[in-house]
């Protein structure tokens, strides 16, 4: 059996490691557009920043493709999908190459959003911070910058503007919305974050979406966002991510925001499985969802790469939507929705907390500057535990695993 | 199966020995005296928790399939291969906290000095000169006992047996029973 992944990312590694250990007979091929081994993305911005080193990024050497029989075809972009013929386009043109296959897999990840607003395509000292090349860029850029805008202000556009920070950039961030983190917090945490971003020196301007990127084949001079001119020599466009589905034209893959697969990761096609950011799959509500984070991921290639071996043998309990980030290294978590029937706060030492609850159970939380017990809250939403019973205990801080551990009851001892 | 550590909740007096007893044992000093004067100071990769009328060591259960480990985007959320713990390799964090986001029990904690992942590793230096983990060896109660689900299966059973036939060991067990007993009807 021929098992071909397109991919190198966290899912794609995770089907791969997933198959091989299933059926060390296998045919397995990797395709990716990137030349290099497994990195995380994850850990970008603070490679930008230094404290990260480029080496600790990868996370497999050439020798685990060897080890795994893995042919790798690294270097060169899937272009064409024929689900009829079985087969995958890799590169264009006259050098392009037909690779057939028994199974599936893609997992070619989600690229950079670069709105459509003039220069930003095409001035040098532009950057998206997605990939290792994009980081790459950046760093090389440093030496030169002094002042830097970034685009946007995602957990991706805070991550770059605390690393430019810290690189010794004057860094400005624009945002489109009248808040930061707009599809993470509520207004009263993004006000945290905003402070904590102002007091690090980092100037923030909301309600100021970018109009244009000015400069010329020299570089970039200024970003327009908003009516004003912010001069800088580097831009971070940190606009979002989308699923990447250039190469799916005529495949007959059915897809909306991302490839939309079930349960088992299995997509409309037959023998084609999908996961990681390239997926809309269904979250733990049964909702069809692109929620591209790092957990998704290798659990969605698990997944596919067992039910690839053997058909329908793994299904996934749901993609979870939760994101933790670090604003000059205070943490900040969020999940679930913000506006329940009632929400619990706690506040203190710089820390503000808020559970939200609905019906008894957990809908959702956001946390700022403590985020331990994070997946124990997430947990109890996941589990659709009945928390009426202990609400109040919710977010004091001995609250933990102990009050859900099942306890027997309290011996009753007679009088001799 | 490898040895795990299993708990007794009815038995835990929130005594906090473990708690001591496991910062000293990740400590550099590895002595209490020389733990207290550390800096930063040590902190228990355990900790006891309210339970109800109950209290409970609650620490990392090195989940077989453990979500940390696949939440991890640095590689550095391991399990060690000899004993089978989940333990973190510090020279790979760099501190996301994606493990603390999607761990159900709470078993990981942000150490927000080191900036590093913070959990039980089941004492591995203890464990392969062949001792428990610290915070079973300390437990005065016997709350925790580090053996196989083989060896639990039989501690019960003896346990029991003993209790049926009134021996002392289970007396010892009644004693604290009861005070555990006063103390939930004092917070009821």
């Amino acid at each position: 059996m021929k098992i071909v992944i397109i991919g190198n990312g966290p899912a794609a590694v995770a089907a791969a490691e997933a198959a091989r250990e299933l059926d060390g007979d296998c045919g397995i091929t990797m395709i990716s557009k990137e030349a290099v081994p497994f990195y995380s993305p994850c850990p970008l911005a603070e490679y930008v920043e230094a404290s990260v080193p480029r080496a600790h990024l990868f996370l497999r050497d050439g020798r685990f493709y060897r080890d795994r029989d893995i042919t790798t075809l690294f270097g060169r972009p899937a272009t064409a999908i024929d689900t009829e013929a079985r087969q995958v386009t890799v590169g264009g043109g006259a050098g392009a190459t037909l690779v057939a296959y028994d199974r599936l897999f893609i997992a070619a990840g989600a690229r950079a959003v670069m709105p459509p607003i003039p220069g930003l395509a095409d001035t040098p000292g532009v950057f998206a911070l997605k990939t290792l090349a994009d980081a790459d860029g950046i760093v090389a850029r440093l030496a030169a910058a002094r002042r830097a805008v970034v685009i946007g202000s995602g957990f991706i556009g805070l991550e770059a503007a605390q690393a430019l920070v810290r690189r010794g950039l004057a860094v400005t961030v624009v945002e489109a919305l009248g808040q930061v983190l707009p599809q993470m917090l509520d207004a009263e945490m993004a006000a945290l974050v905003e402070t904590r971003l102002r007091d690090h020196g980092v100037a923030v301007r909301l309600n100021s979406p970018a109009q244009a990127v000015l400069g010329g084949q020299a570089g970039v001079a200024a970003v327009r966002a908003g009516g004003r001119e912010i001069s800088c020599d580097l831009v971070v466009c940190a606009a979002g991510v989308r699923p990447d589905l250039s190469l799916l034209a005529g495949s007959g893959i059915a897809t909306a925001t991302g490839i939309l697969a079930n349960e088992f990761m299995e997509t409309s096609q037959p023998d084609v499985y999908a996961a990681g950011d390239i997926v809309e799959a269904l979250d733990r509500q049964g909702k069809h969802r692109v929620l591209p984070i790092w957990p998704n991921a290798v659990n969605g290639g698990r997944i596919a790469g067992g039910n690839m071996v053997a058909a329908r043998t793994r299904s996934y309990r749901g993609l979870d939507g939760i994101n933790v980030v670090r604003i000059f290294d205070l943490p900040v978590v969020s999940f679930g929705s913000s506006t329940g029937e009632r929400s619990l706060r706690y506040a203190g030492n710089g820390i503000l907390k808020k559970l939200s609850l609905a019906g008894g159970k957990v809908v959702g939380a956001q946390f700022f500057g403590d985020v331990n017990a994070t997946g124990l809250y997430h947990g109890l939403m996941n589990k659709g535990v009945d928390v009426g019973s202990f609400e109040s205990e919710l977010l004091s801080p001995g609250f933990g695993y102990g009050r859900l551990v099942p306890r027997p009851p309290l011996p009753i001892r007679r009088a001799a | 199966m490898e040895k795990a550590i299993f708990t007794f909740i009815e038995k835990c007096v929130a005594c906090k020995g473990c708690e001591i007893a496991c910062a000293v044992e990740h400590s550099q000093a590895k002595s209490l005296f020389g733990a207290i004067a550390e800096s930063p100071r040590p902190r228990p990769r355990v900790r006891v928790e309210n339970a109800g009328a109950y209290s409970y060591p609650a620490r990392c259960l090195h989940c077989e399939d453990a979500a940390c480990i696949a939440a991890c985007p640095m590689g550095a959320m391991t399990r060690n291969a000899v004993t089978n713990a989940v333990y973190v390799d510090e020279s790979k964090c760099i501190g996301c906290w994606m493990c603390v986001m999607v761990c159900p029990f709470g078993g990981v904690s942000a150490d927000p000095v080191a900036k590093k992942a913070h959990k039980c590793d089941r004492c591995p230096d203890r464990t392969a000169r062949g001792e428990d983990p610290a915070c079973v060896a300390a437990c005065p109660t016997r709350a925790m006992i580090y053996a196989t689900p083989e060896e639990l299966a039989a501690h019960r059973r003896q346990a029991t047996a003993m209790s049926a036939a009134g021996m002392a060991a289970a007396r010892i067990a009644g004693n604290v029973d009861l005070w555990r007993s006063q103390k939930g009807g004092m917070r009821k």
